[in-house]
């Protein structure tokens, strides 16, 4: 077996360099909101963790993640002890803005030794599939964005879900993927969105025997339980004892929040949305009531509070049932044929499911469906074809996260390389599928994907020259409504392969 | 090889697949399976051999090396924030300022002390082209006096939007079309040209002075590359045009001026007295000449005709008391007369030192190592030992071109003459050094040339460069994108001081010599170690430019190697020792193999 260049660690160093290039790029308040979590792990006891709210930006994911944070301020104590201190807000000296890039850098280690397993896994017959789909997760612009210049470490905690899908692989990792993936969740609560794939996977593979499930595997039980009850007994613990863990679920889960977020992401509300506000011009012809209030806030499309003029208000119950219910047919079909590649496929139609029914969804969580749907893309052609849509749409979705004009040509030119090459070598690479494939949708996704062009020569130079400043939620609506085209075309298209195989 | 025009339309030889990959990108590991020879080629591996079309590999090349460029400009300039003159930033943005502002007769007038205009008019055009063009965007950062010193973080995106644009206009196509001319030349796959090519796009040094630093020296080093294509192509007419560019966008191309007339009057002569290119090579260039003045000449006619008076603190140019004869202030050529001597005195400054700031050249070296300390000499003296040693250096490449102008040559005699102008002439800055760097690095697309041997002694020209640029990149807080450009360029290239893979590879199989490998890998070793030092030893009390110094006089001790080495390959090349030139040899050798 020769080896695939260029190799995964080759591909890091370029990449690498970039990302220190853009070490003084734009940074979103994310950068802040992790300063402080360094501030208040560093200097202050456990128990007032999730008490602390000097800054407005309060300690909101699980315990492990304050304890990665206190890990990563005990080296930050070498590169500036003012990042420390929680009064120093918006605090951003030179070492400060350079150390925590660099530990979003070097964190993202877990991702490249992850995607090295998972090539390394990966049947001899699909080897160089799998290492053009561990690249492009690798080199993935999404990843970019959101990490390296907005400001976050997706890269590390998409590497430990990798890690978990990949030990899932083996019966003999089952054990370990659990574990990872409980771990996961007590890093950052996002994806509890995935845990029911998880649950009825080691459920039905790990839990229940081979041939029969009335066969219960009392030992991988028990061994499962405990080691999961361990993880949680190592993150919440403490607040137990502290007795605080109402203030600390409190502060994970706020559900205050909005049906939409500040920018829609490109979601099943985006569309909802966006034909609330057609309907508004509609209503009087078609003799529908239209709330005057909401009117004012839909078009603002910054509110929290999402109030529909036209179209009945939507409430979490709803969402959170819609989402359930779209989860559901591909658990059952999981339930029923628990292969590896079936769990990766209810994987990702969980996260879609999440992504566009959910409640306060961010444009970020579209990584949740595009990583672990890489995985599978090269299946065959098939799986490539309901891929494509979603890989423009997916990032494009991203562009409104960076609005600064030195930015710009970053996202675009970084985001168009990207489609190019990985979507010229996807195409060589997929092998042929088994099923005829549904010639329209080649044909829709196509042109879908030449309409992104235009779109973003609008967005970005056409409208500001017709209307200025006027206006300005247009462009967004635009894209997340095209993004959620996408999106939603994706899945319809990936719920019919994953179905019919 | 000679003047034969038609082999610019020769249809490339197909080599046989054994033989296309004897450039050096491809090794062969001891199982026989085939490997990249170093990390850039691997990124070239998925279109080995496959028929991706050139449309689909150089944009997505190009692409690739705007990001680093791009990134590279996100880092501060030469005096940001840095009153009361601020850096070359604020020249450039100067510039646009007063052409945007001022009429044409006050261009080369206006207040010297401010960041006069010092450059040939293509600079001027090219800053009024894009002073208008900003003045459009936003008119407060050009605005005549109360512009200066401006630093809003829009003005740093359009200045730096304004060297990308520039140099993908002359740099970019240039170096691709130079490239395929060297390729087609020297007979090599589709391929690997294009890892030359992005090898040299990816030059560190450049993108550091002109993304960095903030210069727009790609515009003239791409109107060098377009001389070099044009000869290569045959088409020696073409060389004169784009080389005239050159000198009217920066007058430091004259460092490859000998260069361009030795060959150009090589061909004329050899292999038979050829009188009528060589009057059309005059013409042209005299033309050229004249349409580089025309709109300098027109805008002083405009004013004439307005009677624009010049500056009130406007003082005459001595050039114009120097005349054989005495104008007339009332003649109707004396305006003219007037732009052009002002035109030259800025541009040729002959009152300045014999070298500026810490550059590691001769004269640097000499003065500040405490051998000799030069200012005790006359300067009408040292200017005349600088000409002297300047010519002694020059003459061997230059004439070897003259007697034997073959296309092969031109990269090593540019190289040559360039590095001899660098070491031994004044008025020299560190930046400079860009200009020998750049004929050396297009040795990349030659036969063989990305062999381990071509591709170590190219490598550390340029790393070296780098390194003697560090201490101006220090000042303009560049640190970082020093490290990472280089280090990644070392590391795509397989050299030290990130991997000795080009140091692996013995004599026999295309590798360096003993010696050279042992000079190469201790000056690398020095380097480190300078780092090391500058970075937390403190120099002694009393000599705070120490590490400075020690690195000037090293850096200008390893740039005499490299000239020392395109000397001795152009030698070489020429087939003055054995009567035939390699190219030759390697085809008697390529006959006989088959």
């Amino acid at each position: 077996m020769t080896d695939q260049y260029p190799t995964l660690l080759q591909c890091a160093v370029p990449a690498t360099a970039l990302k220190v290039l853009l070490w003084l790029a734009y940074r979103s308040t994310d950068f802040e909101v992790h300063r402080n979590w360094l501030a208040i792990t560093h200097s202050l006891p456990v128990k007032e963790w999730y008490y602390e709210k000097t800054s407005e930006w309060t300690l909101d994911y699980p315990p492990f993640f304050a304890y990665f944070e206190w890990l990563l301020s005990q080296a930050a104590h070498f590169a500036d002890l003012g990042m420390l201190e929680v009064k120093n807000l918006n605090y951003d000296s030179w070492q400060t803005v350079h150390f925590q890039r660099a530990t979003v850098i070097v964190t993202e280690l877990v991702l490249v030794y992850a995607l090295y397993l998972f090539v390394k896994s990966s049947p001899p017959g699909s080897k160089k599939q799998a290492h053009a789909a561990a690249l492009s997760i690798l080199l993935s612009p999404g990843l970019l964005i959101i990490d390296h210049i907005h400001f976050q470490y997706n890269g590390f905690l998409y590497g430990i879900l990798i890690l978990s899908v990949v030990l899932a692989r083996k019966p003999s990792g089952l054990l370990a993927s659990g574990i990872m993936f409980a771990a996961l969740l007590c890093l950052k609560h996002i994806y509890l969105y995935l845990a029911p794939a998880y649950f009825i996977y080691l459920l039905r593979a790990y839990c229940l025997g081979p041939r029969s499930i009335f066969t219960i595997r009392f030992v991988n039980c028990i061994k499962l339980g405990v080691s999961i009850a361990v993880v949680a007994g190592v993150a919440f613990g403490p607040f137990v004892y502290y007795n605080q863990i109402q203030q600390v679920f409190s502060r994970l889960f706020p559900f205050s929040r909005g049906l939409c977020h500040a920018y829609w992401a490109p979601n099943a509300w985006a569309l909802y949305s966006f034909s609330d506000r057609v309907l508004i011009y509609a209503a009087p012809y078609l003799k529908l009531p239209v709330n005057a209030e909401a009117v004012n806030s839909v078009t603002r499309g910054l509110v929290g509070d999402t109030s529909f003029a036209v179209l009945p208000d939507i409430s979490p119950r709803t969402t959170f049932v819609m989402t359930l219910a779209a989860q559901i047919p591909a658990l059952v079909k999981l339930f029923l044929r628990p292969t590896w590649d079936n769990f990766v496929g209810t994987l990702t139609l969980c996260a879609y499911a999440s992504f566009l029914f959910g409640w306060h969804v961010h444009e970020k969580a579209i990584l949740l469906v595009i990583v672990p749907f890489s995985l599978l893309a090269l299946k065959d052609r098939r799986h490539l074809g309901a891929f494509r849509p979603l890989a423009v749409s997916g990032h494009v979705s991203l562009f409104p996260l960076l609005f600064t004009a030195m930015e710009f040509p970053v996202k675009v030119v970084y985001t168009v390389v990207w489609l190019a090459v990985f979507l010229l070598a996807f195409d060589r690479l997929a092998p042929p599928s088994e099923k005829p494939r549904v010639f329209l949708l080649d044909r829709f996704s196509l042109l879908y994907i030449a309409v992104a062009i235009p779109l973003l020569v609008y967005c970005s130079l056409v409208h500001q020259l017709v209307f200025g400043a006027k206006y300005e939620f247009l462009p967004l609506m635009f894209i997340s409504s095209y993004s959620a085209i996408g999106v939603v075309g994706s899945w319809v298209g990936f719920l019919v392969v994953f179905f019919t195989s | 090889m000679g003047p034969s025009p038609p082999t610019a339309h020769r249809s490339r030889k197909k080599r046989k697949p054994e033989h296309s990959t004897s450039n050096g990108a491809v090794i062969f590991d001891s199982s026989k399976i085939e490997k990249p020879a170093f990390p850039l080629v691997a990124f070239f591996w998925p279109a080995k051999g496959t028929n991706t079309s050139q449309w689909i590999i150089l944009p997505l090349i190009l692409m690739l090396i705007f990001l680093f460029r791009w990134c590279t400009g996100m880092w501060p300039y030469s005096g940001f924030q840095k009153p009361p003159m601020h850096g070359d930033f604020e020249a450039q943005r100067h510039w646009m300022e007063l052409t945007a502002n001022l009429p044409v007769t006050h261009w080369y007038f206006h207040d010297l002390e401010w960041w006069g205009l010092d450059y040939p008019p293509l600079t001027a055009y090219h800053s009024w082209a894009l002073g208008r063009i900003g003045w459009l965007i936003e008119p407060e950062w050009f605005r005549l006096y109360l512009s200066r010193g401006a630093d809003d973080t829009d003005l740093k995106v359009f200045m730096r939007a304004t060297v990308v644009l520039s140099e993908s206009l002359v740099y970019i196509p240039a170096a691709v079309l130079c490239v395929r001319q060297l390729a087609r030349l020297h007979n090599i796959n589709a391929w690997e040209p294009s890892i030359a090519l992005t090898a040299l796009l990816m030059q560190p040094a450049t993108i550091l002075v002109d993304h960095g630093h903030f210069q727009y020296n790609t515009v003239m080093l791409g109107f060098t590359l377009a001389t070099i294509a044009s000869m290569l192509a045959g088409r020696p007419l073409w060389s004169c045009v784009f080389f005239v560019g050159a000198l009217g966008f920066k007058q430091m191309a004259l460092f490859y001026a000998p260069a361009v007339a030795a060959y150009l009057a090589g061909i004329c002569i050899s292999p038979r007295l050829d009188a009528p290119r060589l009057l059309g090579i005059a013409i042209v260039t005299l033309a050229s000449f004249a349409v580089l003045f025309l709109p300098l000449l027109l805008g002083t006619a405009y004013d004439t005709y307005r009677n624009v008076p010049l500056p009130s603190d406007a003082t005459l140019p001595p050039l114009l008391s120097s005349l054989p004869w005495t104008p007339s202030e009332k003649a109707w050529y004396y305006p003219y007369l007037t732009q052009l001597a002002q035109a030259f005195h800025r541009i040729f400054p002959f009152s300045r030192g014999l070298f500026e700031d810490k550059v590691a050249n001769l004269w640097c070296a000499i003065h500040t190592s405490g051998l000799h300390k030069l200012h005790n000499y006359d300067s009408a003296l040292l200017s005349r030992a600088a000409l002297g040693l300047t010519l002694a250096s020059i003459t061997p490449p230059c004439a070897l071109l003259f007697f034997r102008p073959r296309k092969a040559m031109i990269p090593y005699a540019f190289a040559a003459t360039a590095w001899g102008f660098f070491l031994c002439s004044y008025q020299v800055h560190e930046k400079n050094v860009l200009l020998p760097l750049l004929p050396m690095t297009l040795l990349l697309a030659t036969d063989g040339g990305i062999k381990a041997a071509t591709r170590a002694w190219v490598g550390f020209a340029n790393l070296l460069a780098c390194w003697t640029l560090f201490p101006l990149l220090v000042k303009d807080q560049l640190r970082i994108p020093y490290f990472v450009l280089t280090g990644l360029w070392a590391w795509l290239m397989a050299l030290p001081p990130v991997s000795i893979g080009a140091y692996t590879v013995s004599g026999e199989e295309g590798g360096l010599s003993v010696v050279s490998k042992v000079l190469h890998l201790g000056v690398y070793a020095t380097m480190v170690a300078w780092h090391v030092v500058e970075a937390w030893v403190p120099p002694p009390n009393g000599k705070p430019d120490l590490w400075v110094v020690a690195n000037v006089c090293f850096g200008a001790a390893g740039f005499g190697l490299c000239y020392l080495w395109c000397l001795w390959r152009l030698v070489e090349e020429s087939g003055l020792l054995s009567g035939k030139g390699p190219a030759k040899r390697r085809e008697e050798v390529s006959k006989k193999k088959q």
